[in-house]
């Protein structure tokens, strides 16, 4: 497939932790070469978001989830583990196989 | 770089802290008296994990304070605080917390070799093995200076 699903990348400040979550994301995804492209942005970067879906610190991911504009959320316990982004990612294309990328 | 954004005024080591705010505010007390964040900033740190939980907890141990930047990041930076006893932050996975890295940075694209270098330094347990024996602030700076030189 030549398409990707798109990931928000997003923290309360929109900089610090989901930069570094970004940084991690991308290392999986480019080992892995998962068909996962990401941006980063804070809480409001969801207002408009068109992509298909959020990966955030799991503190946050309740909040998230009651959210009606946040199509589904990936929540990250341990931001610099490497093997649990790789499990989450993996499950989540694994729970969309077949959908086609928002955008 | 991370080192241009950490000098030995941000770091403390041994800090003693009743509970998850006070060590945010005696972690951050550097970067105020350096006029690296306003104390706007500060309290938004905490009123963000009083709405939304402690997800600046990041990893075991660690917590990484920031806040958003219009909320008074002045300059960029990030220090070091070391707990002398652990204190939680009602994070179920990564409690207690020991290591504080309160961080500054008005926007993240400036900063990405800075937040690459935090991050790597992060994941590297060597490194948090190597800080438990520091006894000063200049030792904890030389550290990261060698990290990031083997990076």
């Amino acid at each position: 497939m030549d398409r990707k699903y798109h990931a928000l990348v997003c923290c309360r400040a929109g900089m610090g932790s989901s930069m570094m979550l970004k940084i991690k994301c991308d290392q999986v995804i480019k080992e892995d070469s998962l068909p996962i492209e990401t941006e980063h942005g804070n809480l409001d970067s969801i207002i408009g978001f068109r992509g298909d879906f959020i990966i955030t610190m799991v503190d946050l991911t309740e909040e998230l989830s009651q959210d009606p504009r946040v199509p589904s959320a990936v929540g990250i316990k341990n931001l610099v583990d490497k093997n649990e982004i790789r499990e989450k990612l993996h499950a989540w294309l694994d729970e969309h196989k077949g959908e086609e990328p928002r955008r | 770089m991370l080192s241009d954004l950490l000098d030995e005024s941000l770091v403390r080591l041994g800090v003693e802290a009743s509970d998850w705010e006070d060590a945010i505010r005696k972690a951050t007390a550097p970067l105020v008296a350096n006029g690296k964040v306003t104390e706007g900033y500060v309290d938004d740190i905490i009123s963000g994990v009083r709405e939304l939980g402690p997800y600046i907890v990041i990893t075991e141990h660690v917590a990484l304070p920031h806040a958003r930047p219009e909320s008074g990041a002045l300059e960029s930076a990030v220090g070091i605080v070391t707990l002398k006893t652990p204190v939680a932050f009602g994070s179920a996975d990564n409690d207690p917390v020991k290591y504080l890295f309160p961080l500054s940075a008005k926007d993240s694209d400036s900063h990405l070799g800075a937040l690459q270098s935090l991050v790597e330094l992060l994941s590297d347990p060597a490194f948090f093995t190597r800080l438990d024996t520091c006894e000063n602030a200049q030792e904890v700076v030389g550290i990261v200076h060698a990290k990031e030189r083997g990076m």
